[in-house]
């Protein structure tokens, strides 16, 4: 068990190829996960069919591993042969567009009861001011609602983004090649287990680290108005 | 359709997920009590192993703890062995590697989880126990994990969940669990819809059940504080 520094500078570059294909599949997925989820999260308040369909969105991709959708959009839909003979398959043969579409799913699951709890703990006075005072709907949810939501929600955002990170190591298995995958590439010819999955392990720390620290001082910055005395 | 055979191999699969999920829990349980207690006092040395420990594992995908621990298992446990004279090398098999895996990182949210609940249990109840002389084991085991398990319980459901979930991931270094299953099966029958349905079924009700079970358990340890009035008691308030 030892570090050979010298493997893990010569395979530097292949790893930071990883890093770069983590953070393509990443940043659409956060993206794309929050556009999905803030629909479903204004779904779950009005109770009705809408509010059991949400609830239902919610559980089923909350419930299944990433890697299950991963597998179930890369490979199972292949199956039916509407996606494989139709504009659909130029779609879903692609490994990129299923890792977005998979994780975002799996995303957006977790984001909708993250932005629901945080629509939910706006004081009700609030919205009861801002609708005496004239504020149309879109007014009071768009300026009012979702910027305090935004606020409240800082701290589950932060581990949830953390956990999407570490989740992108699943895409290793639709044959992207991502800083877990990279890794293990370097394993498979230098035949030594620890220096690149060491160096990997270092440069995930280091990403899941510097969020930490943005996190911190955007609640800094947001939460000001909160300083405990 | 999907054939009876495959079926029968994916519920095998399913036992082994339930096994290694079962087993990485009961590791993390053991590592976050440890460390919980360890670190209930802020002292220099517990904090030299435990900050270092929280910071890598809680930082790190499973995935590739669980890849460092399969491929440099063996070498790891020889040198660590190796100052006590020991000079054995043992195979690391998949299912060994993913329970220390995610044993070791769920452990490390396990111990944060039960630390704040056991401070969040109140002072007084430490004290009182201890004017009225009651023994150091039963303060533990009778006064304080009552009251910390209704705080911890909510969490602990969680994490059972997350550890359930990423023995799916942590299959990749070759665990003969229901993804691999799955995906033989959809290799052979060039149905992977079905199959994969099938796997995502089983985390589902998995989770399903944890729910149910869990709303009842925490019944039960909250039952202090939201006291059950039994039937034809109810003038009783």
């Amino acid at each position: 068990m030892h570090f050979d520094p010298q493997v893990a500078w010569d395979s530097l570059p292949k790893l930071l190829a990883g890093t770069l294909t983590t953070f393509t599949v990443l940043l659409p997925v956060l993206v794309l996960g929050l556009l999905l989820a803030l629909p479903i999260a204004l779904a779950r308040f009005k109770p009705g069919p809408r509010s059991v369909l949400a609830a239902a969105y919610i559980g089923f991709f909350r419930g299944v591993p990433s890697l299950v959708l991963l597998y179930l959009i890369y490979s199972g839909l292949p199956q039916f042969s509407l996606v494989r003979e139709t504009f659909l398959w130029n779609v879903f043969s692609n490994a990129y567009v299923c890792a977005w579409i998979g994780l975002a799913l799996t995303h957006s699951g977790f984001m909708a009861e993250i932005i629901r709890g945080g629509l939910a703990a706006v004081p009700q006075g609030t919205l009861e001011a801002a609708a005496t005072l004239g504020l149309k709907p879109r007014q009071i949810l768009f300026r009012l609602r979702l910027p305090m939501a935004a606020r409240y929600v800082l701290r589950a955002y932060q581990n949830e983004l953390l956990i999407m990170v570490k989740s992108t190591a699943a895409v290793s298995a639709i044959t992207l090649v991502d800083l877990t995958a990279a890794a293990n590439t370097v394993f498979d010819y230098t035949y030594d287990p620890f220096t690149p999955l060491m160096t990997a392990a270092a440069i995930y720390w280091c990403i899941t680290n510097g969020i930490r620290l943005a996190f911190s001082a955007a609640d800094r910055k947001f939460n000001r108005y909160l300083v405990r005395a | 359709m999907p054939s009876m055979g495959f079926v029968q191999q994916l519920g095998i699969g399913a036992l082994t997920t339930i096994q290694v999920a079962v087993c990485a829990y009961l590791l993390a349980m053991a590592i976050g009590i440890v460390f919980a207690l360890a670190t209930l006092r802020r002292r220099w040395l517990t904090q030299l192993i435990w900050v270092p420990y929280a910071s890598i594992f809680t930082g790190v995908p499973s995935l590739l703890v669980a890849f460092l621990f399969y491929y440099g298992g063996s070498e790891i446990v020889s040198s660590v062995l190796a100052p006590f004279g020991v000079s054995q090398s043992i195979e690391i098999t998949p299912f060994m590697a993913a329970v220390a895996a995610l044993g070791m990182v769920y452990g490390a949210y396990l111990a944060d989880l039960i630390r704040s609940a056991i401070q969040n249990v109140p002072h007084g109840q430490f004290e009182a126990a201890r004017v009225l002389l009651v023994p150091r084991t039963t303060i533990w085991l009778r006064v304080i994990l009552p009251q910390m398990l209704r705080l911890a319980l909510p969490g602990m459901t969680n994490m059972w969940i997350v550890v359930l979930k990423d023995t799916a991931l942590v299959s990749l270094i070759g665990l003969k669990e229901i993804m691999a299953y799955a995906k033989l099966a959809s290799g052979v029958t060039k149905e992977p819809f079905i199959y994969y349905m099938l796997a995502s079924a089983f985390f589902l009700a998995m989770t399903w059940l944890t729910y149910y079970v869990a709303r009842n358990v925490e019944q039960w340890a909250g039952r202090g504080f939201h006291p059950v009035v039994a039937k034809g008691a109810s003038h009783a308030l």
